[in-house]
């Protein structure tokens, strides 16, 4: 325990000595157990505990209370510290936007409509600056997708701590991405377009939509009888869709969207996610019924509406909850990810208590990722991405991530934010520094 | 019966039929001389002479156009044409003030269009103004060209008299006033120089400038003052500019009759109306005619305040499309209470004692006039104040009373002639033109109505006749048979219509019939099977008693009316309370910092008392507030809420002439959401287009109030700056890179000359005012010059610099600028590398305000970091956190937080980020931004630790009156769905009907504004513009 107190220290003069723009170097992977002795183990599964956790070969091992440690283990006291799986944050384009008035750093959207042949992964930029600045915020995990026009290709889910893009990714695929089109009419007098026009051009795009999944079925079947003359890139990725193995993650808002997106799951049998889902408390009832789940982006948002109440946006996943949908929660952006895990504490007072907020950024996000047999809870057999915060992690009042685990591996909580800190307090410390008049 | 004609006349009449006696004065007569006397009475007429006066079995004298006397029963003198207008009613003629009649239209595709190259200046020809929105020296009577065609749809809906100007541009030039008669221009004048009209937008102007509203002010402000001046220039003995001859200004000369001639001005909404009314009080223009919008009921109370008529569109909305059940989603309260309210404008500002004219202005299709005017009348208008409104207000609102608007001796014989009561369901059959009549339909149609019996091969046939046409409907009966007739018309006065036989006799034989009707005599023929005729004449048995048509239901109205009139507005503003709140935990963000189980009394707007175990003087309320957090209103350094139509005048790089003050929009939704977060104050800044930025505006979140209740009272004068990336344009596409500056090194220079050019203006004031009286009045006085004139202010230490910075570079050359030129810059904003230059901006005396923790949006806030605020704060600078943003607005107190949690800044100290310290970087620390006694009662009560995520506002206090409460809020919310669902219901009752309107005549809100949103709104808003950015702000906005 002494020993690694010191080591981190350690760790951390030699961050402030290098203070250059450099990201941390990757965690190592485990070679010996770890036991954790103590924490308040936020398990997702269970109430709050304090409790033991073994961690051994990247996987949690043991949960209880006095484990006692394997003859190898290092074992550290994490008494009065609260202990919780890493944080998932779905949908954002972390790594794949450095700067984002700059286009030359972004790669998140490519041209034409029909994209299913992308896949987001490959642009994952592992060395990203912002990267580290979430992680130390509590996110272990991050579902990064691209945006653009209707079918805009395929969401990864990566792991926060990686020397690359292939290094970084969990799971490849995780669903099929379409930014559904606009159904609402807007009304400001900025809007160029008539009601009229407005409703023409959402049926055009809706009409368009749907021939493209046409069109991709008829690749579908004709490549299942043997009939296809040549591969189609873009149909030819879609295949694991009609298969049912690829989940259609519909970027929407508004319920007539929200709608239509069911009506297309159903009929050719996929699973659905909605993303955004500002509506959804409209029909949550709707989306229970349906099997849908929802990845709920505006906990922090204004109303969608004039004439909704103030607090519309952030009482949206109570009712999620008591409707039974599954859900998560997302800021979709990218630096501002590490506000999500405030943005959840945040909802907790309009209608979603603390346990089910802490779901929407693990298991539940888990789930709805394809991966919860993996990550999203502190259960024996699954990896060990693990979190310590010294208080409440949901609340700026609690909140200080100490230590992160990914797989095992510790990771280095440093980030650009830290070290600019670190050389800018050594400017006024220095003795030298006058003030020019 | 002597009408002459009863055919359906066209409305274009005859060359040479103009008015005998007024032709030819000036223009030759080529071939024989047109001397068709005009000597006409019409008799028998009910006649309405002016609103509230009737005259029944009237005798109309007409004379050479003019009306020569009008009395009941009169005598008809020999010579006159008689007319019997029994049955009919009769007005003057409406008169219009706001048309475009009879000029050239803006061109088409003169219209501005986004991609391409800014425009910067105009083509001077003849003396004109520097801005092409700016039309002045127009007479639109030297191009006043009749056009009959036009004409013929306002005589429709009895509209003689119109005034007319081209509507296009902001100063549009001095309009005229014209019969719609057809004849020589010259001869239809009434008026060649009348009103002058305005506008808030720019039209057809291809110019970049102004592209916003607060542009357009600042521009209308600042050639009214150039008007005063050149005008006082040119009477000046010595007519010298800086030893330069004085230019001549053709737009400047052309306003010089601006205040004898008055103005017309168009305004777009109850807001834009008061605007217009204030700016023009500012040049004493107070001959003004407002153009009105609908909902001047919304706001009475200051409509009636400016004490100005108001000219109001005849025109009401269509009902909010519901007509598909997922459509209600894309519906708003705000617009359901319009359109149930709208119709009933006229009689609220009639019932307040406004006074008003109408205008067909607006209207989709004239042929709504009328019957929107009976919809003004059903909806509580009276008659008369309705006849008033077409006639004599206009006609004194043009300083022509003595000539037009009444049925009276001496005045023009422009008439009205009714079937019926036009008030109620008359239909307009003709109107006279100075004593020539445009006949629209028959003045005297024959009612085919009744029975009648004739015989068919021996067997009696009944056949009935029902409506009047064109809605005839008509049945032959035949024992037990019946039949329907068809093809039933009225053609010249006949009746024609089939009768199919089947029915009756089995027969597959239809008959036609064809005949006049005379006394009770209907006589004609019938062509058979074989075509061949038979006369025959029928005798009317009977004429249906026409049942009365019930009296229209009183409107009666759902809708609550609110302030401001949208979901979540109040029926009442808050009033100043006597409060005790007792065992509060009270975070002063004073010295005395955090008490705890305090007591506070509050009265007359102030904190009167704090202390502990505090007795309950009488009449005061108790608020319990054991285990609630009670801290100062929030106050944002930097917020973009409450502004209308543009953020940015990004046109100039110099702007200092604009003012956020100019347009504040009290009604802004967001205004009320940040009430629930606690907030109570916010400056709201001009964006950071260019490197000088407009006049800033401190305001009270007084939910409610109007625009001037809004602002904080005497708050001192403030003004936004900006530096980096978005003045020198970098990322507002490839088309904008001819402004000077497009560099940071730019920046710095263009700065120092507009400094060095305010010095100048300043000592060309001092040098004028040294002078004496008598020297004065020789000479030509400095050109007030309101953008150099703020510069001066900043100069003088009067107003104080926010300025929009980032990087470490910048912040260290403004300070370098300011001590050169001698002044201070007060807050740097954003600030993001401020921890990098802490010390320097110490010793200058800045302070800043910063994000909590954005970044990651431009290059510029690359080494942005969420500690910033404590390395500040630690090297003693002044620290506050500001927005920027609605929805971060309302959780300051989070944004405070962070720094407790990033840097371990002292909680209380955090929370003085969002107070105290934004009061005393605004400079009214004096009066808000902590707890002590004798501060203004701007407070929030939290049910959790202010700081905590988990904290939610409860009540939010302004000077002692709830503006905000929770459980209200949550309490009103079922009563506003409900009311919502009632309106919706009203309207598919209304069914069909419930769509006719004008569809584009509802409010709209602005967009969620961000600094770098520099579109031109003006051109958008008026529709002119083709573009629209996709603001593609995923994380709340750029800045």
């Amino acid at each position: 325990m002494k020993l690694i107190k010191s080591l981190l220290a350690v760790a951390c003069v030699l961050a402030a000595g290098s203070a250059g723009a450099v990201n941390p170097v990757p965690g190592t992977a485990q070679t010996e157990p770890l036991l954790l002795k103590n924490a308040t183990v936020h398990s997702v599964v269970a109430a709050p505990a304090v409790q033991d956790v073994l961690i051994q070969d990247g996987k949690i091992a043991a949960v209880g209370t006095n484990l006692t440690a394997p003859a190898n283990a290092r074992v550290q006291d994490l008494s009065g510290k609260n202990l919780y799986p890493g944080l998932i944050a779905l949908i954002n384009q972390l790594g794949l936007i450095e700067v984002e008035a700059v286009r030359a750093t972004r790669d998140d959207r490519e041209i034409s409509a029909t994209n299913p042949d992308l896949r987001t992964e490959v642009a994952f930029n592992a060395d990203s600056v912002v990267i580290p600045t979430i992680r130390s915020n509590g996110f272990s995990h991050s579902l990064i997708y691209p945006s653009g026009s209707l079918i805009t290709g395929r969401s990864a889910l990566m792991q926060l701590d990686g020397w690359n893009w292939q290094d970084a990714l969990v799971q490849s695929s995780v669903g099929l991405h379409v930014n559904w089109p606009r159904m609402g009419i807007q009304t400001g007098w900025w809007v160029r377009d008539s009601v009229e026009q407005q409703q023409k051009r959402q049926a055009e795009q809706l009409a368009k939509l749907q021939d493209y999944f046409s069109a991709a079925h008829a690749y579908y079947l004709a490549e299942q009888a043997g009939l296809n003359r040549g591969r189609d890139s873009r149909w030819h990725a879609m295949l694991s869709f009609f298969e049912g193995k690829l989940p259609l993650f519909v970027h929407a808002d508004d319920p007539r969207q929200m709608r239509q997106a069911m009506l297309l799951a159903q009929q050719y049998g996929v699973k659905l996610v909605i993303v955004g889902g500002r509506d959804s408390w409209r029909i949550a009832d709707e989306l229970a019924a349906n099997k849908v789940a929802v990845i709920y982006t505006a906990p922090y948002g204004l109303p969608t509406r004039g004439d909704e109440a103030y607090d519309q946006a952030f009482s949206a996943p109570g009712v999620l909850k008591r409707a039974g949908v599954q859900f998560a929660l997302s800021l979709d952006g990218f630096w501002d990810t590490r506000n999500l895990v405030f943005a959840a504490g945040h909802v907790t007072r309009y209608g979603l208590d603390q346990a089910e907020a802490l779901r929407a950024l693990t298991l539940d996000a888990a789930a709805i990722a394809g991966v919860a047999d993996r990550l999203g809870s502190i259960e024996v057999g699954k990896s060990a991405s693990l979190v310590v915060s010294s208080g409440d992690i949901f609340d700026y009042r609690g909140h200080q991530v100490e230590q992160m685990w990914i797989d095992g591996r510790s990771v280095d909580l440093d980030n650009r934010h830290k070290q600019l800190h670190r050389r800018y307090q050594q400017r006024y410390q220095q003795p030298s520094q006058s003030v020019q008049p | 019966m002597t009408s002459a004609r009863l055919s359906l006349l066209s409305l274009a009449l005859f060359g040479g039929y103009s008015a005998a006696g007024i032709a030819a004065q000036t223009t030759p007569q080529l071939g024989i001389r047109d001397k068709t006397p005009n000597l006409v009475a019409l008799t028998n007429a009910t006649v309405q002479t002016e609103p509230g006066k009737t005259l029944t079995a009237a005798t109309i004298l007409i004379r050479d156009g003019k009306i020569e006397a009008v009395s009941s029963n009169g005598r008809v003198p020999a010579g006159y044409q008689q007319r019997d207008l029994s049955g009919y009613t009769v007005y003057a003629g409406f008169i219009d003030p706001y048309t475009q009649y009879g000029v050239p239209k803006a061109g088409e595709g003169e219209g501005f269009s986004f991609g391409r190259r800014p425009v910067y200046e105009n083509e001077r020809r003849g003396g004109n103004a520097a801005n092409d929105a700016i039309h002045a020296q127009q007479r639109w009577v030297t191009q006043f060209k009749p056009d009959s065609k036009a004409a013929a749809d306002f005589l429709k809906q009895g509209i003689t008299v119109v005034q007319s100007a081209r509507q296009d541009g902001i100063f549009r030039g001095t309009a005229f006033v014209a019969s719609l008669a057809d004849d020589l221009p010259n001869n239809l004048v009434l008026k060649a120089d009348a009103q002058h009209f305005m506008a808030f937008s720019k039209g057809s102007s291809k110019q970049t400038y102004p592209s916003s509203l607060m542009g357009a002010i600042a521009l209308i402000r600042q050639t009214l003052s150039d008007a005063n001046w050149y005008q006082a220039a040119t009477s000046r003995e010595v007519t010298t500019v800086n030893g330069q001859p004085l230019e001549f200004n053709a737009a400047l000369a052309g306003l010089a009759t601006i205040k004898q001639q008055g103005v017309l001005f168009d305004t777009s909404d109850e807001r834009s109306l008061l605007r217009a009314s204030r700016l023009l009080a500012e040049f004493d223009i107070s001959n003004a005619l407002l153009l009105g919008s609908g909902y001047e009921y919304s706001r009475l109370e200051q409509i009636k305040a400016t004490g100005k008529p108001i000219l109001l569109p005849l025109n009401f909305p269509a009902a909010p499309d519901v007509t598909i059940a997922e459509q209600r989603l894309d519906v708003n309260l705000a617009d359901l209470r319009h359109w149930e309210r709208a119709p009933a404008n006229p009689a609220v500002l009639a019932q307040a004692g406004v006074r008003f004219a109408f205008t067909s202005h607006g209207l989709t299709k004239k042929a709504d006039f009328i019957p929107n005017l009976r919809k003004a009348v059903q909806h509580g208008l009276s008659q008369q104040q309705a006849l008033a409104a077409l006639t004599t207000v206009p006609a004194e609102l043009l300083g022509l009373g003595q000539q037009l608007g009444k049925v009276a001796p001496g005045y023009q014989a422009d008439l009205v002639i009714s079937r019926g009561d036009l008030f109620a369901e008359g239909e307009i059959v003709a109107t006279w033109l100075r004593g020539q009549e445009n006949r629209f339909t028959p003045v005297q149609p024959p009612v085919f109505a009744g029975k009648y019996q004739f015989n068919l091969d021996g067997q009696s046939i009944d056949i009935t006749i029902s409506g009047t046409a064109p809605k005839l409907a008509g049945e032959a009966v035949l024992g037990e048979k019946k039949a329907k007739l068809e093809h039933l018309r009225v053609q010249d006065q006949r009746l024609q219509f089939s009768l199919p036989l089947r029915a009756l006799t089995e027969q597959a034989i239809v008959l036609q019939f064809n005949g006049v009707l005379t006394g009770e005599q209907l006589s004609g023929y019938w062509l058979d099977a074989a075509g061949k005729q038979q006369l025959l004449t029928l005798q009317r048995s009977a004429v249906e008693p026409k049942a009365p048509k019930a009296a229209a239901e009183p409107a009666t109205q759902l809708s609550r009316l609110t302030y401001p009139n949208r979901a979540f507005g109040l029926s009442a503003l808050p009033v100043t309370e006597k409060l005790h709140i007792k065992n509060a935990t009270i975070w002063t963000a004073t010295s005395a910092g955090v008490m705890q189980n305090t007591d506070l009394l509050v009265s007359n707007g102030k904190f009167e008392k704090i202390g502990q175990n505090l007795a309950t003087p009488r009449g005061y309320r108790v608020i319990d507030a054991s285990g609630l957090h009670l801290t100062p209103g929030i106050i944002d350094e930097h917020s973009h809420i409450a502004t209308e139509q543009g953020v940015n005048e990004g046109s100039h790089a110099n702007t200092a002439e604009v003012h956020l003050g100019d347009v504040i929009n009290p009604d802004d939704i967001n205004i009320y959401r940040a009430l629930a977060g606690g907030v109570t104050t916010v400056q709201v800044l001009h964006g950071s287009a260019n490197p000088i930025g407009g006049r800033a505006q401190i305001i009270s979140l007084r939910w409610g109030a109007d625009a001037e209740g809004m602002k904080f009272r005497n708050a001192p004068p403030s003004i936004k700056f900006a530096l980096g990336e978005n003045v020198k344009q970098s990322n507002w596409g490839t088309e904008f890179n001819t402004r000077y500056p497009q560099s940071r090194i730019g920046v710095e220079t263009f700065i120092r000359d507009q400094f060095q050019a305010a010095k100048e203006y300043q000592a060309a004031w001092q040098v004028y005012n040294k002078l004496s009286r008598r020297e004065q009045g020789r000479t030509v006085p400095p050109r007030r010059d309101y953008q150099l004139e703020t510069l001066v202010e900043i100069l003088e230490g009067k107003r104080h610099i926010h300025t929009h910075s980032y990087v470490a570079s910048e912040i260290l050359m403004l300070m370098q600028v300011a001590d050169e030129m001698g002044f201070k810059v007060n807050t740097y904003t954003h600030i993001l590398e401020g921890y990098k230059v802490a010390s320097e901006m110490q010793a200058h005396g800045a302070s800043v305000s910063t994000f909590a923790d954005w970044w990651g949006f431009k290059m510029e806030v690359n080494d942005a970091i969420p500690t910033n605020t404590c390395l500040m704060h630690e090297q003693g600078l002044l620290v506050s956190v500001n927005s920027d943003d609605p929805g971060l607005l309302r959780r300051l107190n989070q944004e405070a937080a962070k720094s407790t949690m990033y840097c371990n800044m002292d909680e209380h100290e955090a929370l003085k980020m969002v107070t105290i310290n934004p009061a005393k970087q605004l400079k009214i620390d004096d009066r808000v931004g902590s707890i002590a006694e004798g501060m203004q009662a701007d407070f929030v009560l939290w049910d959790q630790h202010p700081l905590s995520v988990y904290s939610v506002v409860q009540q939010t206090w302004i000077e002692g009156a709830r503006y905000f409460d929770r459980n209200s809020d949550l309490a009103q919310r079922e009563q506003l769905e409900n009311e919502r669902q009632q309106l919706i219901q009203k309207v598919l009752t209304a069914g069909e009907s419930a769509r006719q309107g004008s569809t584009n005549s509802y409010k709209q809100d602005d967009p969620i504004w961000h600094c770098e949103d520099n579109d031109d709104w003006l051109k958008l808003r008026f529709g002119f513009g083709d573009h629209l950015h996709s603001h593609g702000h995923a994380h709340g906005g750029q800045h």
